[in-house]
């Protein structure tokens, strides 16, 4: 069982850090080559009839992600970062469960040795769009902390 | 099309104003009652309250003297959602790339130990 967490950190980035027994390249292998990623991106019951990936600063990635209904949802993104074995980086469109965009997202993939397993992280940051982008494409994070998780869990209740 | 969702976390990203929210979800305040725990003039806590209103994250009594905030529900409602649906993705996903790398190791090993054998 791989050990797995949520949480949003205090630099306002959501995060899902894994140990996984296995070597970095080959975890690694499995973030960049199409084939290896169709096998396993997306929720239980989905599928990827295509992916294409461009892994290198600017380069294109292209993923259609099949549901258990048929539906196809597409997704694009463009290559920040990638450097073998240890780190990825693209910004992609977040969509929302009907496949329509929402806002940009930053996703930095980091993966680090620890003892023959790899630990990896996947970091999140939402990036804004619109005519008021500039300070944010500077680097100014947008995000979450454990008082909006709990005010959208409030909200979500009632 | 609207890009509402980067207006709420706009609004959601400064440690003040989710504060206020916070305040606010326990029940309705206003501005003085609002300004109270924080080290901030009025007209400073006033700015972070249009940031809110205009994000639709809270809406301001009509009474001209007291003006109580309310928050509303329905932005952090699609937060809420998106960051749901996201977790699933992630968390699924995730799942399925480690029984993936298990699986992937495992043929290795089992194809190299055929190749033992064939020797």
């Amino acid at each position: 069982m791989a050990a797995g967490n949520f949480m949003a950190n205090e630099q306002q980035e959501l995060l899902f850090t894994r140990i996984f027994d296995a070597p970095r390249k080959l975890v690694f292998k499995a973030w960049t080559d199409p084939k290896c990623v169709a096998m396993w991106w997306g929720p239980h019951g989905f599928s990827t009839p295509r992916c294409e990936l461009d892994v290198r600063p600017g380069g294109a990635m292209l993923i259609h992600m099949r549901g258990p209904d048929g539906r196809v949802y597409p997704m694009t993104g463009v290559y920040q970062e990638a450097v073998e074995p240890e780190r990825i980086a693209y910004i992609s469109a977040a969509l929302d469960e009907k496949g329509i965009p929402l806002f940009e997202l930053l996703t930095t993939v980091i993966l680090e040795e620890q003892g023959g397993k790899t630990k990896q992280t996947v970091m999140a940051r939402v990036i804004k769009r619109g005519p008021d982008a500039a300070p944010y494409l500077a680097g100014m994070e947008v995000g979450w902390t454990q008082t909006l998780e709990r005010l959208a869990e409030y909200v979500a209740k009632g | 099309m609207p890009d509402t969702l980067s207006i709420t976390f706009s609004a959601l990203s400064d440690p003040t104003r989710r504060a206020i929210l916070a305040r606010l979800s326990a029940s309705e305040a206003t501005v003085t009652e609002l300004a109270a725990p924080f080290a901030m003039s009025m007209p400073a806590v006033s700015r972070h309250l249009k940031v809110l209103e205009h994000a639709g994250l809270i809406t301001r009594g009509r009474e001209a003297q007291w003006r109580p905030c309310r928050i509303t529900a329905a932005p952090l409602k699609d937060v809420a959602e998106w960051v749901g649906y996201y977790r699933q993705f992630w968390t699924e996903s995730l799942d399925r790339l480690d029984v993936y790398l298990r699986e992937v190791q495992k043929k290795e090993k089992q194809h190299g130990r055929r190749k033992l054998h064939g020797k």
